[in-house]
């Protein structure tokens, strides 16, 4: 005895693997005796199974095509048919499913419904791929509408003739499985991708034109990204705002200093918009003087006191003074909370006198 | 001229005439057809034709335990099979000796 009962199993497994695209049902039926079959094969003749009734595979087509089911799909061709059936099968049950999420049956009943739109689109589409096609070198760009030698109502006229023939192709090959029907589908891609082109195309040249337009004209002044204003004690003015001679605000760089975020949440009614603050944007970064806004320095003190109440201990209406005053509120706020608090004893406040 | 070429055409026939003389099992079957001189008749034609041939309601199946191994299901002509070996036997009659004919009358002018 030379065949084997694994050589068996093997015979039986390959004949069975050729058959898959079956319903199991079926191929059941068709391989349920040939265990039975090969052992009394190999029981009366010497060597091996496939020797004997040839290739597994071969075997499967006979068994087959004799049961009438069909020439087998063992080629390669077979297989992709195979596997495009699977794929439009589970496509199938997609449709299904998600048909009504969308309030449809299925989800091909939507997109027939979309249909007309797609033919509107597509004639533009034609239309802009045909400007573009014969219009390479002329002015070398993509625009919204289709010019032709920039000729934007012979542009408008093709537009609108092909708009039309792609409405009324569609209505005419609506559903038909025919070869021209395939080269529709083909154009159809050839367009999308078009589209898809050229919507990339007009994205990259928009954001060239908003960022990179106003830099180029604003070269001269490019390099500064903040304003200083010092008055003539030499004091650093703070909240400066910057206008031309037609009382437009001059924009100067921007604020990037470190410590912005403080900034901006000292000065609320301008923290919406940085910009509107008036320079300089950092003056922690002033490049000559003393520091206006830095602790309490004595030589900005004497000056204008007596323009605070002291019972404004912790005033919340700092820039409402800055509007008036510009640095001396936050001076004097901070050295006015100590003297509500010494009572009015012989002791005086050294260098202060909110009696007022 | 190839014979396999010729049993595809009745195969089915030659199935139906083996087992209008008794019922047998799948490889009884193609041993009995063999034996009466079919012999390249292929294994898996007759499974896959007896397969084909019930399916279309020609034949009955029963199923006898074996003393040896699995159980054998076994094949019987129908009603239906015996109307169909009658009408297709008389069809092949008559083409068989139009064949002879033919031959005959080719072969003597030739």
């Amino acid at each position: 005895m030379t065949v084997t009962e694994q050589e068996i199993a093997d015979y039986v497994a390959r004949v069975r693997g050729a058959l898959t695209d079956l319903p199991p049902a079926v191929r059941d039926e068709l391989t349920e005796d040939l265990p039975e079959h090969l052992a009394v094969v190999a029981a009366e003749s010497d060597g091996t199974l496939v020797e004997r009734l040839g290739e597994p595979e071969a075997y499967a087509v006979e068994l087959r095509i004799a049961a009438g089911f069909g020439a087998g799909r063992r080629s390669a061709t077979g297989e992709l048919t195979a596997f495009v059936d699977r794929f439009r099968a589970r496509l199938n049950t997609l449709d299904r499913q998600l048909g009504p999420p969308l309030g449809y049956p299925t989800v091909r009943a939507f997109l027939h419904l979309l249909a007309p739109g797609w033919w509107v689109l597509r004639g533009y589409l034609a239309a802009m791929l045909l400007a573009a096609v014969l219009s390479t070198g002329l002015n070398g760009g993509i625009g919204l509408l289709p010019r032709f030698g920039g000729h934007l109502s012979l542009g408008l006229m093709i537009l609108t003739g092909l708009v039309i023939a792609s409405v009324m192709l569609g209505r005419r090959h609506r559903g038909s499985r025919i070869w021209s029907g395939r080269l529709l589908v083909l154009g159809n891609l050839v367009l999308v991708c078009f589209g898809l082109a050229a919507l990339v195309y007009l994205e990259d040249r928009r954001g060239a034109g908003d960022y990179y337009a106003p830099i180029s004209v604003d070269s001269r002044y490019d390099h500064i990204s903040d304003v200083f204003v010092y008055d003539t004690e030499g004091q650093l003015v703070d909240y400066a705002r910057l206008f031309d001679q037609n009382g437009d605000p001059i924009r100067l760089g921007y604020p990037d200093c470190d410590d912005m975020r403080d900034v901006i949440s000292r000065d609320e009614i301008d923290s919406a918009n940085p910009l509107l603050r008036g320079y300089p944007y950092c003056p922690e970064a002033a490049p000559f003087g003393p520091r206006p806004t830095a602790d309490a320095s004595p030589p900005a003190l004497p000056a204008p006191p007596g323009t605070v109440q002291p019972d404004s201990a912790v005033p919340p209406t700092v820039p409402e003074s800055a509007a008036t005053t510009p640095e001396a509120p936050s001076p004097a706020t901070e050295t006015a909370p100590t003297t509500p608090e010494i009572p009015p004893t012989s002791a005086p406040a050294p260098g202060v006198a909110p009696t007022g | 001229m190839d014979t396999t070429q010729l049993l595809k055409g009745v195969l089915d026939l030659a199935v139906l005439a083996v087992l209008r003389e008794e019922d047998g099992y799948g490889y009884d079957i193609l041993r009995r057809l063999r034996d009466a001189g079919l012999t390249e008749v292929g294994d898996a034609s007759v499974y896959g034709t007896l397969r084909r041939l019930f399916a279309a309601g020609l034949l009955t199946t029963y199923v006898v335990p074996s003393e040896s191994g699995p159980h054998r299901k076994y094949y019987s002509l129908n009603a239906a099979g015996r109307d169909q070996i009658a009408r297709s036997g008389k069809r092949w009659r008559s083409f068989a000796s139009t064949m002879d004919t033919l031959l005959d009358d080719r072969g003597r002018a030739a």
